[in-house]
């Protein structure tokens, strides 16, 4: 089963930063490590976001780095493809696939690393907002942000169903274990099916459920939430603005660097 | 398998983004008439949604060895039509991306249009079509699921080939690369959705046939004989 990110989003070190700063700080590092021309802000990114979800934030580093092969299968996947059919320039590497030629080529391979460093740091930087930002904190800036009432209201009630359903997978997924429900591949898909059926019609009847209870406190089409004042921080966020415009003054300094 | 965070270079990203904001803004545009007619259906929608976050965090039973997930957009096309299953895949893939570490940020808006534009379309055009022609609702829901998940690789490896043409041949060559790592590897697992998603509907069938009914996938007529036809 997967680890929820949620769960430490609660619990962990900067969990009482205010969120906007912690947002801008990730959304900001994505956008810097996506449009870094050299690899060398992307890994400045992952080292400093690594640092401060194991530092501050106080995530077990055992946890983190499992979290970090996640994207490792795509990233190596396509890199890979760029990497033999992208660019021109001197060809580093040459060797013969099937009766085809396969060429990497100096271009092809910093493009592949390149790409494979922005996917590393800004994954880095998604798992920092992922960690240390409850998403009710989230919904409430989405909610100052004046998206559509049924976007927030749809997310957040998917939110709390998420980890409703979740518990009744699993729970399913271990009583069709105990009777060998997977011992081949038929059981298996047989097993598969009946879990998601079911788990279809449990969410159904929770949703009708929820219609009545809602209906029951008076519902009128939208629901609040409390919203615990956000600490004003001005020192977080100029900590923050500081972090990006270096960030952003080393890409542009350093924006011929290669690395072959 | 979604786009990873980061891979999509400018200005591919924002291209994406700019494709499928209309289609989720017209979903939203749809929910919101549909949430005022019917209040009871916002509930309903999100027990929907939080069902294909879960169906996409479970692993499919493998044949090949190789773990993978169903993606829920045939499901979803098939139950709720194409636009208000964009609005709920996007919710979704948000949630993926914060969650369980799948896909992105930047890489949201291509990720929408494969997974949640592209691959419902297509899922829902040949589940209308399979059941206008006449064809058994499971044969049909097995068609739609399959090729509503084999769509959404096939998207994702063009929109990969687009943005990283290949030096000799350009976006051809390119995207029979990436078609070949990530639509070709897709097919055994796209078949085993199919065959689940199909079971799924038969045992929906058998025990809230109403369910279906007020979706407006199948008519009662059609329950009626299905029911027959079992017992």
């Amino acid at each position: 089963m997967h680890d929820i990110l949620d769960d430490y989003a609660h619990s962990n070190g900067l969990a009482w930063v205010n969120p906007r700063a912690k947002l801008l700080l990730g959304l900001g590092s994505i956008l810097l490590c996506v449009s870094a021309p050299s690899p060398l802000v992307p890994a400045l990114v992952a080292l400093t976001m690594s640092l401060t979800i194991v530092g501050p934030a106080r995530i077990p580093l055992r946890f983190y780095s499992r979290l970090l092969l996640i994207p490792l299968s795509f990233a190596l996947l396509s890199s890979v493809v760029v990497i033999f059919l992208h660019g021109s320039g001197e060809a580093l590497l040459s060797f013969e696939v099937l009766g085809r030629q396969a060429t990497v080529n100096s271009e092809g391979a910093n493009l592949g690393l390149l790409l494979m460093s922005r996917t590393f740091g800004g994954m880095c930087a998604l798992f920092f907002v992922a960690l240390t930002t409850p998403m009710v904190e989230i919904f409430s800036i989405l909610k100052s942000l004046h998206l559509p009432q049924v976007l927030i209201e749809l997310s957040m009630l998917i939110y709390r169903y998420i980890f409703v359903l979740l518990e009744e997978a699993m729970m399913i997924h271990t009583a069709q274990e105990l009777r060998l429900g997977s011992s081949s591949l038929r059981g298996s898909l047989h097993s598969f099916s009946m879990l998601t059926s079911v788990l279809f019609l449990r969410a159904w009847e929770r949703g009708e459920k929820l219609m009545v209870a809602m209906d029951s406190r008076c519902y009128d089409g939208r629901l609040d939430i409390l919203e615990r004042e956000a600490p004003r921080s001005p020192r977080v966020t100029v900590v923050v603005v500081i972090y990006l415009a270096a960030l952003g003054a080393v890409a542009l300094l350093c924006k011929d660097l290669t690395l072959i | 398998m979604h786009i990873m965070e980061g891979f999509l270079p400018h200005p591919w990203w924002e291209i994406w983004f700019a494709v499928s904001l209309p289609v989720v803004a017209y979903g939203v545009h749809r929910m919101t008439a549909v949430t005022r007619d019917r209040r009871e259906t916002l509930p309903l929608l999100a027990v929907a949604g939080a069902f294909v976050f879960v169906l996409s965090s479970l692993k499919l039973p493998s044949v090949n060895g190789s773990c993978s997930h169903p993606t829920g957009t045939g499901m979803g096309a098939i139950l709720f039509g194409p636009w208000i299953t964009s609005v709920l895949a996007s919710i979704v893939l948000v949630y993926q991306a914060l969650f369980l570490a799948h896909g992105g940020l930047t890489t949201l808006g291509a990720n929408v249009f494969s997974m949640g534009i592209a691959g419902p379309l297509v899922g829902y055009l040949i589940f209308k079509a399979a059941s206008r022609s006449g064809a058994n609702l499971y044969l049909s829901v097995f068609l739609a699921a399959t090729l509503a998940d084999w769509a959404t690789y096939v998207v994702t490896a063009l929109q990969l080939a687009l943005a990283f043409p290949a030096a000799t041949g350009g976006v051809l060559t390119s995207f029979k690369a990436f078609a070949l790592v990530f639509a070709v590897t897709q097919v055994p697992l796209a078949i085993v959705e199919g065959v689940v998603t199909a079971l799924m509907f038969k045992y929906i069938l058998q025990l809230r046939s109403d369910v279906l009914v007020r979706l407006k996938v199948v008519s009662e007529s059609t329950v009626r004989k299905l029911k027959e036809a079992a017992a």
